[in-house]
């Protein structure tokens, strides 16, 4: 019991329930003075707003900086000493290894919750009529899905570049470790005020949360919209402080055409949601001021415009897409050469590809809104920009191939979710332009197609290279190799599963079926292909579960792997596995290029300390 | 002058009196003394045995571990010289001198020294026999998986069937589309699927890739080329965008009112309020769109076209389009409006203009005395059985079926006779005597603007029939 109270998380908890009263309790002092009754959504929402404060107190995120405030020392990072074992995984820790564990396992649970919320609402689809959901139990399971998922794949990203981007670069740490601690523990009251949503009532609206529904729906949406804004700061911090790692923190010879190109994508990444974040921020509270305060911003009887919304919501959240994306291109441009055994064709294109999808990514949001009622006008010049993704999107996919070409290909794990990345990722960029150009998009928009089409590059841009990381990193993470069959029967029994899944959401959103529904007419005919979509959903689940079962079982009887596994050139597989606390012994220098495989004699990185490099498979002269 | 003596090692035989014979047609057998070695423990001993001027080193030649030789070549003392020569790599022999450099330097020399070869010659040689086929097979395949794809797109039935001349300008232009995804989906994974097979290592290769790094004439190809097809597809999708937007100035008006969840059609020019759409063929219609409550969205799929329907008075949004086929379509909403969204339906009827004249005559003359009847009107086109099953199956909200009369239990636990007033007030007041088993707040509230007193003693008089 005594262990439990000292853990971080239970304390943040804790403090999280008492701040939520105490935020109860002030609104509804501040009413009761003035006169007026209980009322119940401003004392939730000041209650979700204190409890998450509390939360980030009670969990200890804030103590350093309190020191500071009181003019006491604090140690210096390398100064630092973690104890080792499981615990240390439950409360604020600075080392960026270990917040990129936490990260990584929050963003798995919530992955299996969105997951299983899908499952939910699939059955309920599999065939036509009302089963076992109600409307708004549907339509709440709908936004959970999808929002969930967002926040799942924001900390997935956030896991991989902050267990990654230290590594690659040669650095103790990142930038700002205490910032880069609360940027991790704010998401956890984020999420579960997201999720706690579904216990006030739920929402109705989607993920996209457009008023006026939103204006109108239950308590749940306030829940949502607070979950939501907690997480996009979580976000902002987290990509700020990547920035910085990235710009001042490279270790010497690393110049920015030699970083690992990874690196690259991490930095894209960061700086459309260090610039962009805020406008999802700003719309989501804009509505919660227009229930709490009945500002009309939204309300066209008001002097309003609902469209605005759609406006301020779609400049995040398409760049968001790309926030998605980027560091999944990243892993596979990664890891292609490594098990290509041949440098990465056009290293400088691929990079500036990732800051040009970047770049292109933020003015394009208009083409989810073709349908809108936005000024027609602007569709013509959203059109063009919309297409122009492909470029940049393109040159990364024919320097893939051309990466591939003559090379010496092997195919274990990891590599098997690159290609599979790959794939799917091509069927996503291929479903793309038909949404971009605006007549095409009048039929498709608001249909299963656009699921088929965003379910694909989700999958291809994040889920596939996920499950690459995991699968190539896990031994740097625990000293051992996830299983081999395990994860070949994952990956063979996920990718056809997925295919099936999505090309019959393609098929019956072109055929006439609406997104976000609970039931359809039979008469439509698509019971069958619901049916056959439905057992897909369920197939990739079973191949997740086969994932956890593996990567449970692998920490503890996975093979030994201390040396370098992949035989690869990269810093941090020089140096035996498991990563040690601030990373190297000895700073490393960059004498060469990080992808010369198959060019004999030459070294990505040397470190100057002999012992170190003993470990060097793969930089034998 | 002594001769020369010249050390050659390498494990390929070749490689060795290839040299021998060119160094002696060059220098005569007086000059040079050539010694061929191939391993790695030979070159060791002769090395300190024999101390030659010049080493020639195989630099393909794996057995021989460059390190130690290295090692050997830098901690010696007399005047030696190295020459490195690839057959691979090609490009200029690197020669090192070992009074000239340090340990470090040649370590460095040797890291980086080949980067800059440019392995030109040895490359148009490959491409030559290997490249050459490759790049001829797979342009063979991807152009009969081009055509093969595409066949089987445009044959899959993929979208429903064209009911409006918008559909056929749309249509068109996925046409453009699934010719484009159908090259660019064959290119990639021809290349992809063919270099996972032909270069896949094979068990006990230890080799690496081939060496190349990247071509800039390649990426400026690959992105002109695209930006080209992306700004052309661009261009003609503004003209499908001009002609599908199209304006008839003789277009029939039809104002729609959407609300949750039900769709209403005025036609201003007749007087006529309808639950369907019913339009003539053949003439374009003009949707004067706008909503009570939330946004829906105005798509029927064999139509092709869709648009938002917003709240607000200064928000009234247009939609234009040409039915040509005969029958009978379904309006759907298309933007989750919350509760029934899935069942926000209504039916569409395009008939021949003869058909809809007749239409229009019947409307006017349904306009009935019968308060029953008018109730039944009202309680279609208001929407209320969206929610209100006439049957008896429970819905969204109870069934009409039976109601009048019955005994309710409300969520607060009391009984109520469902009665005149009872009907009234849970229209006017939905929320105020909510029957047990159906949420609080999912109709809406709006009735008592959306409806006059006649009309809902109208209403009341259709439930009562009901029975």
């Amino acid at each position: 019991m005594r262990k439990v109270i000292t853990v971080g998380l239970a304390r943040g908890i804790f403090w999280q329930i008492i701040g939520t009263l105490v935020g109860i309790g002030m609104v509804t002092g501040v009413r009761f003075l003035m006169g007026l009754g209980w009322k119940a959504e401003p004392a939730w929402v000041l209650g979700a707003f204190v409890g998450a404060i509390f939360f980030m107190g009670g969990v200890g995120a804030v103590t350093d900086w309190w020191r500071w405030v009181k003019g006491e020392r604090t140690l210096e990072v390398h100064e630092i000493h973690d104890p080792s074992g499981i615990w240390r995984y439950f409360g604020v820790s600075y080392d960026h290894k270990v917040i990129g564990i936490q990260y990584g396992v929050t963003s798995l649970i919530l992955l299996a919750i969105g997951g299983t919320f899908a499952l939910i609402f699939r059955t309920e689809l599999a065939e036509s009529g009302l089963q076992f959901l109600s409307f708004q139990e549907f339509n709440t399971l709908v936004g959970l899905h999808g929002m969930v998922l967002i926040i799942s794949i924001l900390l997935g990203i956030a896991a991989i570049a902050n267990y990654v981007t230290p590594l690659l670069i040669g650095a103790q740490d990142m930038a700002f470790p205490r910032l880069n601690a609360f940027a991790y523990w704010l998401a956890v009251p984020g999420s579960i005020l997201l999720l706690s949503a579904i216990f006030f009532g739920g929402f109705e609206t989607g993920w996209t949360g457009y008023p006026p529904l939103s204006v109108r729906g239950p308590l749940g949406m306030q829940m949502f919209f607070a979950g939501v804004f907690l997480n996009g700061w979580s976000s902002i911090l987290g990509a700020l402080n990547l920035i910085a790692t990235i710009l001042r923190m490279r270790t010497s010879g690393m110049n920015y055409f030699r970083m690992p190109i990874f690196v690259w994508s991490v930095l894209a990444t960061s700086i459309i949601a260090l610039t962009a974040t805020q406008l999802i921020g700003l719309s989501f509270q804009m509505v919660m001021f227009e229930r709490i305060f009945g500002m009309g911003f939204f309300d066209a009887n008001n002097g309003g415009d609902p469209i605005l919304f759609q406006h301020l919501f779609w400049f995040y959240s398409h760049p968001a897409v790309y926030i998605f994306v980027l560091p999944g291109l990243g892993i596979i441009s990664e890891l292609l050469p490594v098990f290509v055994r041949k440098p990465l064709f056009g290293y400088k294109w691929v990079a500036m590809s990732s800051l040009g999808i970047a770049l292109v990514g933020f003015l394009v949001w208009g083409h989810h809104m073709f349908t809108s009622g936005m000024q027609s006008y602007l569709r013509v010049p959203f059109m063009y920009s919309t297409l122009l993704v492909a470029v940049p999107t393109g040159i990364k996919f024919f320097s893939w191939v051309a990466t591939l070409w003559q090379g010496r290909i092997r195919f274990p794990t990891p590599m098997l979710f690159v290609l599979g990345g790959i794939f799917v990722f091509l069927m996503g960029g291929l479903t793309g332009p038909p949404n971009g150009t605006v007549s095409t998009d009048l039929h498709l928009h608001d249909t299963y197609w656009v699921v088929g089409h965003f379910h694909n590059t989700m999958f291809g841009g994040y889920v596939f290279p996920l499950f690459a990381a995991i699968y190539y990193w896990y031994p740097k993470i625990t000293g051992r190799r996830m299983n081999e069959t395990l994860g070949k029967l994952h990956f063979y029994l996920m990718t056809p599963a997925f295919f099936v899944m999505s090309f019959g959401q393609m098929r019956v959103g072109l055929l006439g079926m609406r997104r976000r529904i609970a039931d359809y007419d039979p008469a439509l005919g698509f019971d069958l292909t619901h049916l056959i979509v439905t057992i897909g959903g369920f197939l990739i689940a079973l191949a997740v579960l086969i994932f956890f079962i593996n990567l449970i079982y692998s920490a503890k009887r996975g093979s030994v792997a201390v040396d370098n596994v992949w035989e690869s050139r990269s810093p941090e597989w020089q140096v035996p596995s498991p990563a040690q606390m601030h990373n190297y012994p000895e700073p490393f220098e960059v004498v060469g290029e990080p992808y010369d495989y198959g060019l004999a004699g030459t070294q990505y990185v040397v470190f100057h300390n002999a012992e170190v490099s003993k470990g060097s498979e793969g930089s034998k002269l | 002058m002594n001769a020369r003596r010249v050390l050659i090692a390498s494990a390929n035989s070749l490689f060795g009196k290839g040299l021998e014979k060119l160094l002696v047609q060059k220098h005569g057998n007086q000059k040079v003394a050539i010694r061929l070695v191939s391993s790695m423990q030979e070159t060791l001993q002769i090395l300190n045995d024999w101390l030659p001027d010049l080493v020639i080193l195989d630099y393909d030649d794996h057995t021989i571990d460059k390190t130690i030789f290295l090692n050997r070549f830098v901690s010696g003392e007399s005047e030696m010289r190295v020459l490195l020569v690839s057959l691979q790599s090609g490009g200029a022999p690197l020669i090192y001198d070992r009074r000239m450099i340090s340990a470090q330097e040649a370590e460095e020399w040797l890291g980086q020294s080949l980067q800059d070869f440019p392995d030109k010659p040895n490359k148009a040689g490959e491409k030559k026999d290997g490249g050459m086929r490759h790049y001829l097979i797979v342009s063979v395949l991807v152009g009969v998986f081009t055509i093969l794809t595409y066949l089987f797109l445009t044959n899959a039935g993929l979208l429903p069937v064209q009911a409006s001349s918008q559909a056929i300008l749309i249509d068109e232009l996925f046409d453009v589309h699934l010719f484009l995804i159908s090259f660019f989906f064959s290119l990639i994974s021809v290349f992809l699927i063919y270099s996972l097979i032909v270069f896949r290592r094979k068990t006990g290769e230890t080799e690496e890739g081939k060496y190349f790094t990247g071509s800039s004439k390649l990426e400026v190809i690959w992105t002109v080329v695209p930006l080209g097809i992306v700004l052309y597809l661009s261009f003609i999708g503004s003209k499908s965008l001009a002609e599908v937007s199209r304006v008839d100035p003789q277009a029939l008006e039809v104002n729609v009112t959407a609300g949750q969840w039900f769709w209403r059609f005025e036609y201003p020019d007749y007087g006529i309020t309808s639950q369907s759409l019913t339009l003539p063929v053949n003439g374009q219609v003009l949707l004067r769109m706008t909503s009570l409550d939330v946004i829906h969205s105005f798509w029927v799929p064999e139509f092709r076209v869709k648009q938002d329907v917003l709240p607000g008075k200064n928000l009234v949004k247009e939609l234009r389009f040409t039915p040509t086929v005969v029958g009978d379509y379904t309006v759907m909403c298309a933007e989750l409006c919350g509760g029934a969204h899935a069942y926000m339906n209504a039916p569409v009827k395009v008939m021949e203009v003869d058909d809809f004249d007749n239409w229009v005559n019947q409307e006017l003359a349904a306009s009935s005395s019968d308060p029953e009847v008018r109730g039944q009107k009202f309680s279609t086109e208001k929407g209320c059985i969206g929610c209100h099953s006439l049957d008896g199956k429970p819905s969204v909200g109870p069934s009409w079926k039976g109601l009048f009369g019955k005994e309710e239990i409300l969520t607060d636990g009391t009984k109520v006779v469902v009665d005149e007033t009872y009907l009234r007030t849970s229209i006017y007041e939905p929320n105020l005597q909510v029957p047990k088993g159906y949420p609080a707040n999912v109709m809406p509230s709006t009735y008592k603007d959306l409806l006059n007193e006649q009309q809902v003693e109208d209403i009341i008089a259709f439930i009562k029939t009901l029975q």
